[in-house]
């Protein structure tokens, strides 16, 4: 199940956070312990940590896990640090309202392209060099904040901070290579769930540390430049640790990694076409446009719209904004576990509508949080967008890996990027002119979520049915994974992965898995 | 008498709807001359600029209230081009809601004579175009009144301010510093590892 070492798009794997095994630990007769091995969690015969020791820093595995969410949390705090004080920035810079939306679109636009690239790096470097090249490279862009003089200045400087995000990909990287697959998706998705936090500490520690420069002398133009140094130096300190700290493979050697002989065994051209032409992958680029995206948009739009409608201190508005960024803490795996306990009694059927349900229910509120005139109100509302546009982002990823076997990666890439274009997107239509004042802009992103979570209803698994329609009874699993392979490719045994795996996502069936025949046509030799 | 009482009761009504609301800039007399050394299109240097503000009462307009002025707040407000796609500086006419004037010049209890102020421009005050206006407020700290520099379109006599960048010499030779470091204690650090890596090989 882990996939085969190099393939393409086997540096996603577990970036989906809900394969179908979903646990904190392996059992040994699952997966056997390397005996021999002296490292403080039990490992397998690849060395990769068969148990996720959450408050350990022990060398290698768990200190990886922390190096490496917290340098993708760092690139979140410095993507998003101007958010929250976009009210004095914009004062010193003579901003208008399409410069600061510019600005937002900017900073999330650089990182789809990054993330792509990233993926390359690390197969080059190591997963360990690939964090520490981005993150270091990118503290001068966060100095450089520092002596932005201009509106043009400032959308410059925010998009190639955004670059930054690609730590998300080295995060994830990094961690298959010490974790074994079966726990992989728990590692990877809290990871990922604690990178995005940052997205709101930045808005609770940037007004802070305003506050704090401010009261030591300086003058509010000034005090918002240096509050910047804080982010540059932890990609720093980050940048230094992960180099001094980190290794890359549990046995500390770079250069195994590279000489592994099981280079590609899958065509990457294959793997695109089949994650292209699936329709569904554009449904799920589409749906997590307006999960992730509109969370990544609210995030550089929130703290400057509490300021500026409820008339709030800096520090206040930030507090607010901070709570919508870090409900990730819970919101994301909340999703991904409401996806899994209705996959349990309602199989995909089930996932499909609880993914639709929890992002309707965020774009409802996003849309009252736009209608609020009161601030208790408006915080009530947020929160509650807040953890449904976040678990929607938990439970997205609870179907993607159904989507495809053989094209996981690429489409869990694809789906990631279309995240930051959503976000994009967003801010460029509502939160970029003065023809929408932002609680317009609010309404009109509830209206548009709830509208673009609707082709959820189109997605149809023959096997298992859709939201509105029951599975055909002609097709099962093997018939729909094998699908992706050409007769050649199925004689030469390529898909025996893809069996192995259809045979498990049988419990995609909900409650009738029990009665489940093996098909006849299925090949016997993957056992 | 009954319509006497209707007249009385819309009237009270409506001053009940106008505190309930807050008080409408539109409902305001211009009770008072404003008069500042800033010349039309004249532009001023934040943090070194002064500016002489005066006020006196308009006799034609303020006829017997001036008894009820306890306050007087003078006030750089935004003329319409620095609120132009700048959603944080409407002007609105809900003086509650009204963001046109954010910055104070002073701020103290009224009194007939010596209306005058010498400012010297803030460091925090932003880059824009300004006029200035003067409110004056009753015991119940509420606006009964105002003056302004300018004409009732906010088109004449207007001034502009050049803020300060906020940058410092010291601020860029950090950053400049840091970055460096950044960059070379990376590639410091990858070529190290390296060669050390081909010794041991």
């Amino acid at each position: 199940m882990a996939g085969i070492e190099g393939s393409p798009g086997s540096s996603m794997h577990g970036v989906t956070g809900r394969e179908p095994v979903h646990a904190f630990s392996v059992a040994s007769p699952i997966v056997p312990t390397d005996t021999t091995a002296k490292f403080d969690l039990p490992v397998d015969s690849e060395h990769k940590a068969k148990k996720f020791k959450l408050f350990s820093l022990a060398n290698p595995h768990m200190r990886t896990f922390h190096l490496s969410w917290i340098s993708f949390f760092t690139c979140f705090v410095s993507t998003f640090a101007a958010a929250p004080l976009v009210p004095i920035i914009r004062d010193n810079l003579n901003l208008t309202k399409s410069d600061i939306g510019n600005a937002g679109v900017a900073s999330v636009s650089g990182s789809i392209f990054s993330r792509l690239v990233m993926g390359a790096v690390c197969d080059l470097l190591g997963p360990r060099y690939g964090c520490a090249f981005l993150v270091m490279l990118s503290a001068p862009t966060v100095f450089c904040m520092s002596l932005v003089s201009s509106a043009g200045g400032y959308v410059a400087v925010r998009f190639m901070i955004g670059f930054s995000l690609a730590t998300f990909v080295s995060c994830q990287y990094w961690m298959s290579t010490m974790f074994n697959s079966k726990i992989i998706g728990t590692v990877n998705g809290t990871a990922a769930g604690w990178g995005n936090m940052g997205g709101g500490a930045t808005q609770l520690i940037m007004p802070l540390l305003y506050d704090i420069i401010k009261k030591t002398g300086s003058t509010p133009f000034t005090a918002w430049r240096i509050a910047f140094f804080i982010p540059g130096w932890l990609h720093i300190i980050m940048g230094i640790l992960v180099m001094t700290l980190g290794q890359d493979l549990p046995d500390g050697n770079l250069s195994a990694l590279q000489k592994k002989g099981e280079v590609a065994k899958d065509q990457f051209g294959r793997v695109l076409w089949y994650a292209v032409t699936n329709y569904r992958t554009w449904i799920f680029v589409l749906l997590y446009g307006y999960s992730m995206g509109v969370e990544l948009s609210t995030d550089n739009v929130i703290a400057e719209y509490f300021y500026d409608r409820f008339d709030l201190k800096l520090h206040l508005a930030g507090i607010i904004a901070a709570t919508f960024g870090m409900a990730n803490l819970l919101a994301r795996p909340f999703g991904g576990f409401a996806s899994d306990y209705s996959a349990r009694y309602f199989g995909m059927r089930g996932r499909l509508w609880t993914l639709w349900i929890l992002q309707t229910l965020g774009g409802v509120f996003c849309l009252l949080l736009g209608r609020a005139d009161s601030l208790p109100l408006a915080v009530a509302f947020m929160i509650i967008f807040s953890i449904g546009a976040q678990a929607a982002c938990g439970a997205t990823f609870g179907v993607i890996p159904f989507v495809s076997r053989r094209s996981l990666g690429v489409i869990s890439g694809l789906a990631g990027a279309g995240g930051n274009f959503g976000s994009g997107l967003t801010q460029l239509l509502f939160f970029s002119t003065s023809k929408y004042t932002t609680e317009m802009g609010l309404e009109y992103m509830g209206i548009m979520i709830i509208c673009c979570t609707l082709p959820v209803m189109l997605v149809h698994f023959p096997q298992w049915g859709s939201m509105f329609l029951p599975p055909s009874k002609k097709v099962s699993e093997e018939h729909y994974y094998t699908a992706e392979y050409t007769e050649e490719e199925v004689q030469k045994g390529m898909h025996h992965n893809s069996l192995k795996f259809a045979e498990n996502s049988r419990s995609e069936r909900g409650n009738r898995i029990a009665s489940a025949p093996t098909p006849p046509n299925a090949t016997p030799n993957y056992v | 008498m009954a319509i006497n009482g209707v007249i009385v009761a819309t009237i009270l009504l409506s001053c009940l709807t106008a505190t309930c609301y807050g008080i409408t800039f539109s409902s305001l007399q211009r009770s008072l001359e404003v008069e500042a050394s800033v010349k039309a299109d004249q532009v001023l240097k934040a943090g070194e600029a002064k500016i002489t503000v005066s006020w006196k009462v308009n006799a034609t307009y303020s006829a017997g209230t001036e008894s009820s002025y306890k306050t007087v707040k003078v006030q750089l407000c935004y003329a319409p081009i620095s609120q132009k796609d700048r959603g944080w500086r409407k002007t609105v006419d809900i003086l509650k809601k009204d963001k046109t004037c954010q910055h104070t010049i002073v701020e103290r209890p009224y009194s007939a004579s010596n209306n005058t102020v010498t400012y010297t421009v803030k460091r925090d005050v932003p880059t824009a175009t300004y006029f200035i206006r003067a409110y004056v407020f009753n015991a119940a700290g509420e606006e009964v009144g105002y003056g302004q520099t300018t004409n009732a379109g906010k088109s004449t006599n207007l001034f502009s301010i050049e803020g300060v960048t906020g940058r410092h010499v010291s601020l860029d030779i950090a950053a400049a510093c840091f970055s460096a470091f950044s960059v070379i204690s990376l590639f410091g650090f990858f070529f190290m590892e390296k060669r050390k890596a081909k010794a041991s090989n």
